[in-house]
């Protein structure tokens, strides 16, 4: 017990008061203004779906990874998709191995409603079928060929799904964020590591033959291109600290900041202007003017962070579409993203 | 014998290496370490007080833990653990902070072959950078041998899988020494080994052969170990 209580990390009460003292007079200790954001910097790993995602200090790396497996008994014929945060001690000191503290259990539950809520419907290349997006539902990724609805509330869920043989084979998607370095606002730099690895993530083609039909052929990537995501909107996750002393409100707290702070709030928008999630638990109270200024800002920057994780797939998709170009002998195999 | 390896090496030839130091900012020392396409990241805190339960507490103790890429942690991985914590309390010296922890936390970031002594090479170098006293760094290399009778150093992935049996070797890297020459007696340090895990039958030759090669090669590994750490200058310290 004593061992513990002296491995926690605690911020001396100077260090706090400077803080404090700091934000009244609109200064951060790094040097940023109150709405300024980190510099984010997104980087892909080789292979698809992996992703690594730095915002300033903070470090996550993303990987999503599919597998062909039996549906749920009670759903034959629905893909599964599956949100695994790992709050590794590599990022903060007190993260203990195996049991993870309440900082981590609600920071996966946060990603995991946050990614759930906001997958989109992904667009069928072939059969050039725009599905109706309602910002308030959640919605999930779509795969050419096959896609869902997922709504949380109605519970409403299209059937043509990830399923590839009702009852005996869907897709189950698994993404795998890592926390490597706790640099202070978990939420948004996972949230955006999974989205990076989904959007480069391609699953292995795949068709139904054998005897029956009742067989799954699962086509290797050299035989076949896997197929690639496409995605129309990206919900981006923002959050804000409130600090008592005059409602003084920050946008991407740092770690020492998040341990000063009185309350935060996480919202999820889109660049459209859509909000898809607010989280807010707890935390000292707020006044609604603060909320309403909140989201137009989450709006605004919002639409930032999405143009620069477009840019830097657009930067891998290139790498990826030479690459191909050239194993082909210079003819174009795959089929590119008509937009970005 | 000319052994065509798929990526043009020859049988003894390493894939390019490439190691950073301090690359985290929480951990007290951290370090990446990429072997060709098999990159792997360690992350050091300590020393931390209390050891841990079934720990003896005269000495300090190593915690490993391994994080896979993707999947639950299973046997496989609590084997690995065992391994490089026995590996890593062979050369820290523990008598120096009793009753401490020292965690290590490694995480694989891409498997592409050899991932064992990948991660052998990053928990010495992050060791390194969070200043924990060791009596020696390690060098850690992989040797495989094929059906018919070669050995080769540092396969990939494919390579692996296609090899009768390979050997993980972990020397300890080469000193320069401050005592002058012919002073030391008997066999110099670095022809000792200190980790050996062996996968597959080999014959004792083979067995010999491999430790050989993998001797040679710990030696190359040693200097590009020890410029890789010259380079950088220590960051300001880390408090939390």
């Amino acid at each position: 017990m004593e061992g513990r209580l002296a491995n926690a990390w605690r911020l001396t009460a100077n260090d706090k008061s400077f803080i404090r003292t700091a934000l009244l007079s609109e200064i951060r200790i790094d040097g940023r203004k109150p709405y300024e954001y980190r510099k984010i910097v997104v980087k892909f790993g080789r292979e698809d779906g992996s992703s690594e995602v730095q915002l300033g200090q903070t470090r996550v790396m993303g990987i999503v990874t599919a597998q062909l497996v039996q549906p749920y008994r009670d759903r034959p014929k629905e893909g599964i998709l599956s949100i695994f945060t790992e709050v590794s001690p590599m990022a903060d000191p007190s993260f203990e191995p195996g049991h993870p503290g309440e900082l981590a259990v609600e920071l996966g539950r946060i990603i995991d409603r946050g990614l759930r809520y906001f997958c989109y419907l992904l667009k069928d290349l072939i059969e050039a079928e725009v599905c109706q997006l309602y910002s308030s539902n959640p919605l999930s990724f779509l795969f050419p060929r096959m896609y869902r609805a997922y709504s949380v509330e109605s519970k409403a869920v299209d059937t043509e799904s990830l399923c590839v043989l009702a009852g005996k084979f869907v897709w189950a998607i698994r993404i795998d964020l890592h926390i490597l370095d706790n640099g202070g606002n978990l939420v948004d730099a996972a949230n955006i590591a999974a989205l990076a690895a989904l959007l480069t993530f391609r699953r292995p083609e795949c068709s139904l033959g054998g005897e029956d039909g009742q067989e799954v052929i699962v086509h290797p990537p050299e035989i076949r291109e896997p197929l690639p995501l496409i995605v129309h909107h990206l919900p981006i996750a923002i959050t804000f600290g409130f600090f008592s002393n005059d409602s003084i409100l920050v946008i991407d707290p740092t770690h020492n900041e998040e341990a000063v702070m009185g309350g935060r709030m996480t919202t999820t928008v889109n660049a459209n202007g859509d909000i898809c999630a607010i989280q807010k638990a707890g935390g000292e109270g707020v006044p609604q003017r603060v909320i309403m200024q909140c989201l137009q800002l989450a709006t605004a920057k919002a639409a930032g962070i999405t143009k620069q994780i477009k840019e830097a797939l657009y930067d891998i998709l290139w790498y990826h579409l030479l690459r191909e170009t050239t194993l082909e002998t210079g003819e174009l195999k795959c089929t590119t993203q008509k937009e970005l | 014998m000319e052994v065509d390896r798929e990526d043009g090496r020859t049988q003894n030839q390493l894939r390019p290496l490439a190691c950073s130091r301090n690359v985290l900012h929480r951990a007290h020392g951290s370090a990446s370490w990429y072997q060709g396409d098999t990159k792997v990241l360690a992350a050091v805190y300590g020393p931390k007080a209390g050891a841990r339960k079934n720990e003896n507490p005269e000495k300090a103790c190593i915690e490993v833990i391994w994080k896979p890429k993707t999947g639950q942690t299973g046997k496989l991985e609590k084997e690995y653990e065992m391994i490089l914590k026995r590996t890593l309390q062979s050369i820290c010296i523990l008598t120096v902070n009793p009753n401490t922890t020292t965690s290590i936390i490694i995480q694989v970031v891409n498997d592409d072959g050899a991932l064992l002594p990948c991660a052998i090479n990053a928990a010495c170098v992050a060791l390194v950078d969070a200043g924990i006293p060791m009596k020696h760094l390690a060098v850690a290399i992989c040797c495989c041998v094929a059906k018919s009778g070669y050995v080769i150093l540092d396969p990939t992935k494919l390579e692996e899988q296609k090899m009768k049996s390979f050997a993980y070797l972990v020397f300890p890297n080469s000193v320069h020494s401050v005592l002058p020459e012919g002073s030391v007696q008997g066999e110099p340090m670095e022809h000792g080994i200190v980790t050996s895990v062996t996968h597959g039958i080999m014959s004792v030759d083979d067995y010999f052969y491999c430790l050989e090669r993998g001797r040679a090669a710990s030696a190359k590994l040693s200097d590009f170990l020890r410029r890789s750490l010259q380079q950088h200058p220590t960051d300001s310290s880390k408090a939390g």
